[in-house]
């Protein structure tokens, strides 16, 4: 039994069931996800495991309240069950009978995220000898790499959703990944390094080149690391990195645009559209569609189409992210940014890939243009409050800059900073742009984001080290 | 549901010689998020799922599923066989004998069955109206929010595990936004317990204003080397952090900056780190753990010295000792891993108040954001971003925001000085903290 096994018509039955004491709009969701991960440490392939989820859930609105029920039975059963769930939340609010559903033509868009090569195709003893390569091309870096976890992440989602305007679409995902931790040791000093390459694609993406050069990214990170000094403190000019860098403008700006924030007004840009929050060079999207993105699906989970947003346009903030729920309440269109991370998870606005465009200038002026300062290569992950913009992020690898030259590598670092204040700082962006793959969390939701930047300028920021 | 395990034990045997386990899980659960003083989500759950370990010539494989019929739990049984070939065999890995009878500790409060929807609601709104209610520069309650849920666990494996508990678990949370002159801090608390009656609504909400509103005003302050205060919300993060280096599993990786340091003066005099699996009122307790081992109390730093580490099965016969019982699952979706139960911080206490006048210059920190990604528990460095009040010669003055607190794992450990009179427990890893009082730390500012 799954999801395509699954019929349509049980759904519009649980729909008017789920509407039969008021509500305005009923939604059925059902997943079907198959799963594969492999990890390998201590030169070990020591985990392989797996697993299949099959469940659906019932999602009832009525004004802003959201009533919400799942289970694992997914049949006439459950669905009645988790329907009568969430009816009997209004029970009393009027009368007791359920409209009639009809449905739309089935929507789906197969070929938007062309996958190749299915990983389920695939031996699963290939994915375990790419990890040992991985392993080997690491430890082959230096014989101060001490230990290396590599790990690989298969997953094939399918999904159906159904609402009560008659909408029903089928989206059918594969997403791929494989990561490369490494530990390099010298003495007493222990340094860590990691790397990783995801897309919305099958198992093409991950050819033997590819993988070695994740490890090998990997090691020589921890390695950099092991010569670095304590970072210095205070306020000083930041160069962040292409790549990982985006995690800057995904935690200090991307969060706050997210439209339950925005409702709240627990969000500092909330009632500052068109207001500027950024320098003028900086335009910023998100974008669920991008072709194979580790972010990306044809519909988002509430069966929205995916598409690009522009958020800041020459500075200025042009746009939210919105679910249908938050998108309701604002009178404006949803952007495909309901995201939840499975049928056992409520959709909420979430980004997808997102990133600021990139400039004109190269990496190289950007440095030559800055006396004294800090280059951050590559970020460890950060955390904001969107209420406040304050935000803090980890710095893996990063570096003094010195007479307009990157020199000694620096250890511990942390940036520490306001949102929109950070933003309005940014005096020069290069064209080097790149996108990361990174697992976003908000509300005990995982989902899989893209994040993008050029090298770019902060011309003032706190660095926080101890030395 | 035994039955489902024995289905799949005996699907198991008709393959070949493996030693397999199998581990159920059955719960329901509910969460209520109010806002406003009306219901803004209501969810009700069911979840019910069959884990499959197979341990063939020293190699593990492992499969899940949520389709519990026959043919559900025959693909799972086959699929777990099937994964076991492809990793590497091992001559530590095995599944445990059962050993010794199930620790005494009951994790499950009937009243949890009694609770309506109503209850529930109403509970979640006294948060929330406790939270407006104290004070005027509140702006918003963001999120307040009411969880229960409990459930059934079933294991048993070839090699004569077979037991089952059930357990129970309740919350409630606020994140509160004060606002003055323009300027928002945010703060938050918990109450914890095993059914609804146990939880403190109103000590909840208040307690989550006055953290936000005691922040108003917040600035950078300057660079300094200086004694901090942590509140048990920050110390029970760093404390976290602490507990991954104390697994046997990081160590035998050499992923812990406390390997081949046993019986060495890692903290200071008087310190003492407990895990303890039975604990009465531990939110992880349980009477064994993810493999059936027997849960029990381990300390892991005695005045001041390190005793030792947390074992599940396959860490321990590496090491040639025994389980402690920490071969913990999050769910029938994943492999046991070692991860710490409960966690109890101890030490020579004093009024916390008594503790921060005793402070020249200081921070008490009452926010720390970035504690996961900022603090590495291989290399020992450390570097958060902080929110908290100002210390002068003894007294609180200035709240202080966007400035970062560094420095190293160890040399922090070694500089608690003094703990505060006001353990608690802090969900989200359940921790039992107090106030920590730490010398010598870098706080970079201005």
């Amino acid at each position: 039994m799954g999801v395509n096994d699954f019929d349509p018509g049980l759904a519009a039955a649980a729909i008017g069931r789920a509407l039969a004491h008021g509500g305005e709009f009923a939604e059925v969701y059902v997943e079907e996800r198959d799963g594969l991960t492999l990890r390998l440490e201590d030169r070990r392939l020591e985990q392989t495991s797996g697993g299949r989820d099959f469940g659906a859930a019932v999602r009832l609105l009525d004004g802003e309240r959201t009533f919400y029920a799942y289970s694992d039975e997914v049949d006439e059963a459950g669905l009645t069950a988790a329907a009568d769930a969430v009816a009997a939340a209004l029970r009393g609010a009027g009368g007791a009978t359920a409209p009639v559903v009809e449905l739309g033509a089935v929507q789906s868009r197969p070929g938007a995220h062309p996958v190749l090569v299915p990983p389920e195709t695939v031996d699963v003893r290939r994915k375990a000898d790419l990890l040992r390569a991985a392993d080997e091309e690491a430890r082959a870096a230096s014989g101060e790499i001490a230990q290396v976890i590599a790990a690989y992440a298969d997953a094939r989602q399918r999904v159906l959703v159904v609402n009560s305007l008659g909408e029903v679409v089928r989206d059918d995902r594969t997403r791929t990944r494989v990561s490369v931790q490494c530990v390099a040791r010298r003495g007493e000093v222990i340094q860590t390094g990691h790397e990783t390459l995801g897309g919305s694609c099958g198992f093409e993406l991950l050819g033997q080149a590819a993988v070695l050069g994740v490890a090998r990214e990997a090691a020589g990170k921890a390695l950099t690391m092991l010569d670095a000094k304590p970072a210095p403190v205070g306020l000083m000019p930041v160069v962040l990195a292409n790549g990982f860098g985006g995690t800057l403008f995904h935690e200090a700006c991307g969060h706050g645009l997210e439209a339950d924030a925005v409702a709240k007004d627990a969000s500092i840009y909330a009632g500052r559209m068109g207001e500027v929050v950024a320098a003028p060079i900086v335009d910023a999207f998100d974008d669920g569609a991008v072709r194979n993105g580790w972010g990306s699906a044809a519909f988002d989970d509430e069966g929205v189409p995916t598409r690009r947003t522009q958020v800041i346009e020459g500075g200025r903030l042009t746009g939210y992210l919105y679910d249908r729920l938050r998108a309701r309440q604002a009178d404006v269109p949803p952007t495909g940014n309901g995201r939840r991370q499975s049928f056992r998870h409520v959709p909420i606005p979430r980004m997808t890939t997102t990133y600021i465009a990139p400039g004109d200038a190269t990496p190289g002026e950007i440095i030559a243009a800055t006396p004294h300062g800090f280059y951050a290569k590559s970020l460890a992950g950060g955390q904001v409050e969107p209420a406040s913009g304050n935000f803090v992020f980890g710095v893996a690898e990063g570096y003094l800059i010195e007479g307009g030259r990157v020199t000694t590598p620096l250890r511990g670092a942390t940036l520490v900073g306001n949102g929109i204040d950070i933003l309005v700082k940014i005096d020069l962006i290069a064209s080097d742009y790149e996108v990361k793959s990174g697992i976003c969390g908000k509300d005990g939701q995982g989902v899989p984001v893209g994040t993008g930047q050029a090298t770019l300028r902060i011309a003032e920021m706190t660095v926080g080290g101890t030395g | 549901m035994f039955d489902m395990l024995d289905r799949a034990l005996e699907r198991a045997a008709a393959f070949d010689d493996a030693e397999v386990e199998v581990y159920g899980e059955r719960s329901a659960s509910r969460r209520v998020k109010v806002f406003g003083g009306e219901v803004e989500q209501l969810t009700a759950a069911r979840r019910a799922g069959l884990g499959v370990r197979v341990v063939r010539a020293g190699a593990a494989g492992y499969a899940y599923t949520s389709e519990l019929s026959p043919d559900g739990i025959d693909a799972v049984v086959r699929r777990a066989y099937d994964h076991a070939a492809v990793s590497d065999p091992d001559q530590f890995v095995a599944l445990p004998d059962p050993g010794g009878g199930p620790a005494d500790v009951d994790p499950y409060d009937s009243r949890v069955e009694t609770v309506s929807d109503t209850a529930r609601v109403d509970l979640a709104l006294a948060v929330e109206a406790a939270a407006r209610g104290a004070d005027r520069r509140v702006k918003t309650v963001e999120d307040t929010i009411y969880a229960d849920g409990e459930g059934e666990v079933f294991l048993a494996s070839t090699t004569g595990v077979r037991g089952s508990y059930r357990a129970s678990q309740c919350y409630a949370f606020a994140y509160v936004l004060a606002e003055e002159e323009g300027q928002v801090e945010t703060g938050i608390s918990y109450t914890v317990g095993r059914a609804l009656p146990d939880l403190e609504p109103a000590a909840c909400g208040a307690e989550a204003a006055a953290r936000a509103c005691r922040l108003l005003g917040a600035r950078k302050c300057p660079s300094m080397k200086a004694t901090v205060v942590l509140d048990p919300f920050v110390a029970a993060g760093v404390i976290g952090v602490l507990s991954s280096a104390l697994t046997a599993d990081a160590v035998q990786k050499g992923r812990s900056l406390f390997a081949g340091r046993e019986g060495e003066q890692v903290a200071a005099p008087g310190l003492s780190l407990t895990d303890d699996g039975r604990h009465p009122d531990g939110l992880d307790s349980a009477p064994f753990d993810g493999e059936g081992t027997p849960s029990q109390r381990t300390p892991l730093i005695a005045d001041g010295a390190l005793q030792g580490f947390l074992y599940d099965t396959y860490t321990a016969r590496k090491a040639g000792r025994s389980s402690t019982g920490n071969g913990l699952r999050g769910s029938y979706q994943g492999l046991p891993g070692v991860h710490p139960t409960n966690l109890l911080i101890e030490g020579d206490v004093a009024p916390v108040d008594d503790l921060v006048a005793a402070v020249e210059r200081g921070v008490l920190v009452t926010d720390a954001v970035g504690v996961h990604s900022g603090a590495n528990p291989v290399s020992g460095e450390f570097s958060v971003g902080i929110s908290g009040i100002l210390i002068e010669n003894g007294r609180l003055t200035t709240p202080v925001r966007e400035v970062t607190l560094a420095g190293d794992l160890l040399a922090m450990l070694r500089g608690i000085v003094a703990v505060g009179d006001d353990a608690r427990w802090v969900p989200g890893g359940s921790i039992l903290t107090p106030s920590l009082v730490i010398e010598g730390m870098a706080i970079g500012g201005t």
